[in-house]
């Protein structure tokens, strides 16, 4: 519930009082709310329900049965990614109807699949984290930990405020590519040899936290 | 005479320690045959290697004539598991973890079908229930039912009544007993000797990843009944414990 509430609120919020422009335009606005849920869905409640159902033997459970061992996690990826189709549509459509923010129809289908790309980034995310961390106690500490610097590094994208360092380092964090991509997808920007880049880093990403998260996975936690 | 289950020169490894070394097995057609030993015995380890969950270092082992380790996904369809710590998925009703373990077996039961088995166990009135809102029996009951679900030959039963009430155990070793009639195989572990001598047609007794023994319960007891170690374990008439405190020995373990 709170994985769909929490971009909600943000999306309605950032609109609201008189600073609000100084937080980016609309197109900001959405990707901010995308990237929250994302991450969100991805990265903390991903992790942390691989980790649980490892911990009380649900995955053994499936492991006796005739299902090849990849089709168990692969339910799992395509249940994630679901819901954070249906996360992006609620955050489109709440845009569009309840806060003003309309997009030519092209660019919705383009931020729907950046969203499901974007996806991928976290759930690979999530994979490493739950793939290196057995308990599920310090797995959901960790992913708390983590749920900040992945959302506040994707803010400084686009602003030196912090100085240039810490710009460089937030445009191509996962959050900072993600939101470059969106806000090209949404037509704000134009595509670019810098969407180019994070669209392969987004990429890179999600294949070597993949690999990390495969490689250590346990199905037991013990 | 036909095997269900065949296991030669089993060994189990995790780095350098041996759980399992170089066990064999043999479990009949119609058998219900008892792994017994104390903690890290390697009795899971070696239900868990029969089971496809770890990987064995040697050893062969044959499921009806499959062979498993050359095809895992056949001998598993050909298995009924029921694990130590069993869990299902929390959110899930009783009536859809039917349908999903029966779907993994490719098995297809019609609502009624699903009911009539749910009424076996006594859980028609909680087909809507979540798993974790049964009792701790019901949850065994309904695990038994899930690991037969698919009328398997062969089931595999790691520790089915630990920490069931007296009651509850009973029902389940007339349910296991059930199982012997209906022309299944059963192979399970336990850590109680009343159980093993009251269901059990052979038990093996295993320690430090080894079988020390095989038999009857009876022949066991009349084999080693006069022996000096058994004759001090023993409170009066020897009993399936005596013979298998003066195998396994008094020391705890973990």
């Amino acid at each position: 519930m709170l994985t769909f509430a929490l971009p909600l609120i943000l999306l309605v919020a950032t609109g609201l009082g008189k600073n609000s422009a100084v937080l980016g335009g609309p197109a900001f606005r959405i990707s901010l709310a995308l990237t929250v849920g994302l991450v969100s869905i991805g990265t903390v409640g991903y992790s942390l329900a691989i980790a649980r159902d490892r911990d009380t033997g649900v995955f053994q459970r499936l492991r006796v049965t005739p299902a090849p061992t990849w089709t168990i996690m692969a339910s799992r990826w395509i249940v994630q990614l679901g819901a954070v189709l249906v996360m992006a549509i609620v955050v489109l459509v709440v845009a569009a109807v309840f806060v003003g923010i309309t997009l030519p129809p092209q660019n919705y289908l383009f931020t729907v699949l950046v969203a499901l790309l974007g996806s991928a980034v976290f759930l690979s995310i999530g994979q490493a984290i739950v793939g290196l961390i057995a308990s599920a106690d310090t797995l959901n500490a960790a992913g708390r930990l983590l749920y900040v610097p992945l959302i506040g590094l994707s803010l400084f994208g686009d602003s030196d405020r912090l100085g240039m360092t810490v710009e460089l380092v937030s445009r191509w964090s996962p959050g900072g590519c993600l939101e470059t991509l969106l806000s090209a997808a949404m037509g704000a920007t134009a595509w670019s040899g810098q969407s180019w880049g994070a669209l392969f880093a987004s990429f890179g990403y999600t294949v070597v936290f993949a690999v990390i998260g495969i490689r250590w996975f346990r199905w037991v936690a013990h | 005479m036909t095997r269900a289950l065949r296991v030669t020169g089993l060994r189990v490894t995790y780095g350098p320690v041996v759980a399992v070394d170089g066990i064999d097995l043999d479990v009949r057609e119609g058998e219900i045959y008892g792994l017994l030993g104390p903690n890290g015995a390697g009795k899971t380890s070696a239900l868990s290697a029969i089971e496809g969950l770890l990987r064995p270092a040697a050893g062969d082992i044959v499921i009806g004539d499959i062979d498993a380790r050359a095809h895992r996904l056949q001998s598993k369809a050909q298995l009924g598991v029921q694990l130590q710590a069993t869990s299902f998925q929390s959110n899930l009703r009783l009536v859809e973890l039917v349908r999903l373990f029966a779907g993994l077996y490719g098995v297809t039961l019609s609502p009624a079908q699903i009911r009539e088995r749910l009424e076996e166990i006594g859980l028609q009135h909680d087909a809507s229930k979540r798993f974790r809102e049964l009792s701790g029996g019901q949850q065994q009951r309904f695990s038994l039912l899930i690991a037969t679900i698919h009328d398997p030959a062969l089931v595999l039963l790691d520790e089915p009544t630990a920490g069931l009430d007296p009651q509850a155990r009973r029902q389940l070793w007339d349910r296991i007993e059930r199982f012997r009639k209906e022309g299944r195989s059963i192979l399970l572990t336990t850590h109680s000797m009343e159980e093993a001598q009251a269901v059990c047609d052979r038990v093996a007794i295993m320690d430090h990843g080894k079988i020390l023994t095989v038999g009857t319960p009876a022949a066991l007891i009349a084999a080693h009944r006069d022996d000096p170690q058994v004759r001090q374990a023993a409170h009066g008439e020897v009993t399936l414990e005596d013979v298998f405190i003066a195998l396994t020995g008094r020391e705890l373990r973990d």
